[in-house]
């Protein structure tokens, strides 16, 4: 094929090879009337509307072009409400063609059921959300508004004014409640909602203290409250001792904790309580000390990924029996260079494997692992920006998959190397190509006649985009 | 050396379609087709026996289907199968899978391959039946569900693992030649090669029609069939609850349930 130089030689290939993902890739480039080419290419067949319409890559222009079209070419009686809903169920869907959904008179008789669907999307403009807010009245719909992630606190504040209650355990747990509203709805909320509150970002500081100040608080309340760093010392240092692990577990997360309370709690009988502690960024040496001898795999694994375990700790905890602390060790970016080389011989090929993952690994090391026969440790050699360029080009051949994805996720891959990928017969290897820059412009254009039809949108849209930026730049 | 495997197109669907207007099938623009998924299997099971020596093994799938089919049966052409039969006719429309077994058999007859290979069931109309009914036409044994194969060329059995319920493998020495169905997992299909996929563009799709195999229009479709499709519906949506609340509240309600169902 040969190469095209500009958006209309693009737009044309796309028209001649009658392919509706290579219309959709290139339709944004396209002018009015090879727009017009274009929709009667996809649109005509309602099979391939209906494709379009469902798939996740769809273009927003195209799903918006194929909302107009079918709203165009359809009264109240025979709207194709299937096209319709996938469009409305599609996360690409612009905005523009979600409003002109709700405001269409062409299907209000079947609009009770869209309204679910426009109240969830994350694209539907604040406007309408609003609207659907103030003056829908179908609950489910109403539900799917307050779980939308999209509402902001004055569509959530209109929609628990007006209907009070039946919303607020969706609002309490809504991140973009505000702190009044968050306070309105714990004024009449049970231990639950209350609980989702004061877990949430925005809770205000009269609520938690209120809490604290509360004897009695409901446990479920309470293992909420031990994770809020407004706590007061006093406090954590009370909750520390809680019967209750969960609440223990949230002091242990605390990052307002004391440190003499965070020692205490590497003694506690919970060992989801260790490995919260064994995970924090401000571990102390006396802690660590502690946690090295642990009974639990998990809290010794957290150990050894922590940045602020010394060198030292960490050489011991490399000759740990099981092989997950051993991994957790070669995964840790302070790992001594000296350690990597005893792991890289360790008899587990998962600690291998983590060896030749690891970006410290020497070069040296890795040509010592690309002699392995396991396929994770192989995978990983595949990754490592140290491994020199002939042993990729050799692993660029495997007849491993997970090998070969290495290859092409490798940064310091060159176009050479990554060449013979681009007849990888995995076709997502070869949509991975697509958007590498080792690659030039002419091998990318040989993956717009691929089988595969993911391939050849991927392909197009990238050069479309390209050509886009290129005229932008002019 | 011929190994034959029966292959289908099945029809996949999405969340949301529509039943069509005489209310015996799903709308066809809703249906998106591909090769069966236990078939990538069976026919894998082939190339990996055709790839294991040096004699001489041709690979040939065979599939009843319109002309749609072509482009499952390119597929396997793409993995390596050596050639490829389409059996049409457009009074075949409403067979039963013994209908089909009854053509697929009469391909055998003509093909005179070692070994039949079929996939264990269909994905879209799960009857399970089509594989061992063409082993009936045939009079040849079958085993059916096989989830391992040591087969020798030109042996006259070959031993199969079959899977039972309860993770139980049943070890069988089965003559040959004989039909199998094979099960997912068996192996580990191969994607075809761009370069495979280039060569089976050009191949030649035989396509063969009834009086080929000695077959007449009244042998087959929903007249000469055993059983008939009489509706496809979506029954009324059971039992079911919603659980909403805060998440503590959907996991302390969900633990309540669960100690219901456990009588705790």
């Amino acid at each position: 094929m040969k190469m095209l130089k500009s958006k209309a030689d693009l737009v044309s290939k796309a028209i001649k090879k009658a392919d509706i993902y290579c219309a959709a890739a290139v339709y944004e480039i396209a002018n009015t009337n090879e727009r017009n080419d274009l929709e009667c290419l996809m649109f005509s067949k309602r099979r391939d509307a209906l494709s379009l319409a469902r798939w996740e890559h769809t273009p927003a222009s195209v799903l918006q072009a194929l909302s107009e079209n079918v709203l165009r070419n359809s009264d109240i009686a025979n709207v194709d409400s299937a096209i319709l809903t996938r469009i409305e169920k599609n996360p690409n869907t612009p905005s523009l063609a979600l409003s002109q959904h709700y405001k269409s008179e062409k299907y209000k008789k079947q609009k009770l059921s869209f309204i679910a669907l426009v109240a969830e999307h994350q694209n539907t403009p604040l406007q309408i959300l609003e609207s659907i807010a103030r003056f829908e009245n179908d609950i489910e719909g109403l539900k799917s508004l307050s779980r939308n992630i999209s509402a902001n606190a004055s569509v959530l504040t209109i929609l628990v004014s007006r209907i009070p209650n039946i919303f607020d355990k969706n609002v309490a747990a809504h991140p973009s409640a505000s702190a009044n509203l968050l306070e309105l709805i714990y004024a009449r909320g049970n231990a639950y909602t209350r609980a989702a509150i004061i877990g949430h970002k925005n809770c205000p500081l009269c609520l938690v203290e209120s809490a604290e100040q509360n004897g009695d608080l409901p446990l479920l309340m309470l293992r909420q409250l031990a994770k809020d760093e407004r706590l007061s010392k006093n406090t954590l240092i009370k909750l520390s001792s809680n019967i209750d692990s969960v609440v223990r577990y949230g002091i242990a997360c605390n990052l307002a904790t004391p440190k003499a309370v965070l020692s205490s709690l590497s003694h506690d009988s919970s060992a989801a309580v260790r490995r919260a502690i064994a995970s924090r960024f401000d571990l102390t040496i006396t802690s660590i000390i502690v946690l090295m001898k642990d009974k639990d795999v998990w809290v010794r694994q957290w150990l050894a990924r922590n940045l602020r375990v010394p060198k030292k700790l960490l050489e011991q905890l490399a000759q740990d029996k099981h092989a997950d602390v051993r991994r957790a060790v070669a995964r840790n970016p302070r790992c001594p260079i000296v350690v990597l080389d005893l792991l890289a011989q360790d008899e587990s090929a998962w600690v291998r494997s983590a060896v030749a993952y690891q970006k410290k690994t020497p070069r040296r090391l890795m040509q010592l692992l690309a002699g392995d026969t396991n396929i994770d440790v192989l995978s990983g050699v595949a990754n490592n920006h140290h491994t020199p360029q002939k042993i990729l080009q050799k692993l660029a051949l495997s007849a491993e998959e997970d090998i070969r994805r290495g290859v092409i996720i490798n940064l310091n891959a060159t176009r050479k190397t990554m060449l013979p990928l681009l007849e990888d017969s995995y076709y997502l290897h070869r949509l991975m190509l697509i958007k590498k820059p080792q690659l030039n412009q002419k091998d990318i254009w040989r993956l717009c006649d691929d089988p595969d039809f993911q391939v050849r949108f991927m392909a197009f849209r990238h050069i479309a985009h390209k050509l886009l930026v290129n005229s932008a730049q002019e | 050396m011929k190994i034959l495997v029966a292959v289908k197109q099945v029809a996949a669907l999405d969340e949301d379609f529509e039943i069509r207007a005489d209310k015996k099938d799903v709308e066809e623009d809703f249906l998106l087709y591909d090769l069966n998924e236990w078939d990538d299997f069976s026919l894998e099971e082939a190339m990996k026996i055709k790839e294991s020596t040096d004699t001489e093994v041709e690979v040939v799938v065979v599939s009843v289907g319109p002309d749609r089919v072509d482009e499952s049966l390119r597929k396997c052409l793409a993995k390596g199968a050596d050639r490829a039969i389409r059996v049409w006719d457009d009074a075949i429309e409403g067979s039963d899978s013994i209908v089909i077994s009854r053509i697929l058999a009469e391909v055998a007859k003509k093909e005179m391959p070692d070994m039949v290979f079929a996939g264990v069931q269909s994905s879209d109309q799960a009857f399970s039946a089509t594989g061992i009914s063409t082993a009936a036409y045939l009079n040849w044994p079958h085993a059916a569900v096989v989830a391992d194969l040591q087969y020798k060329l030109g042996s006259s059995s070959a031993m199969i693992r079959r899977e039972l319920e309860g993770g139980m493998l049943q070890e069988v020495e089965i003559n040959c030649p004989a039909v199998l169905t094979i099960q997912l997992g068996i192996n580990k299909p191969r994607y075809a090669s761009l370069r495979g996929i280039k060569q089976a563009a050009a191949k030649p799709i035989e396509e063969v029609a009834l009086s080929d195999i000695g077959l007449s229009a009244a042998d087959v479709g929903a007249g000469s069939s055993m059983s008939r499709v009489r509706r496809m519906y979506i029954p009324a949506k059971g039992r079911a609850q919603m659980i909403e609340g805060t998440i503590a509240e959907q996991a302390t309600k969900l633990i309540q349930i669960i100690n219901e169902f456990k009588g705790a």
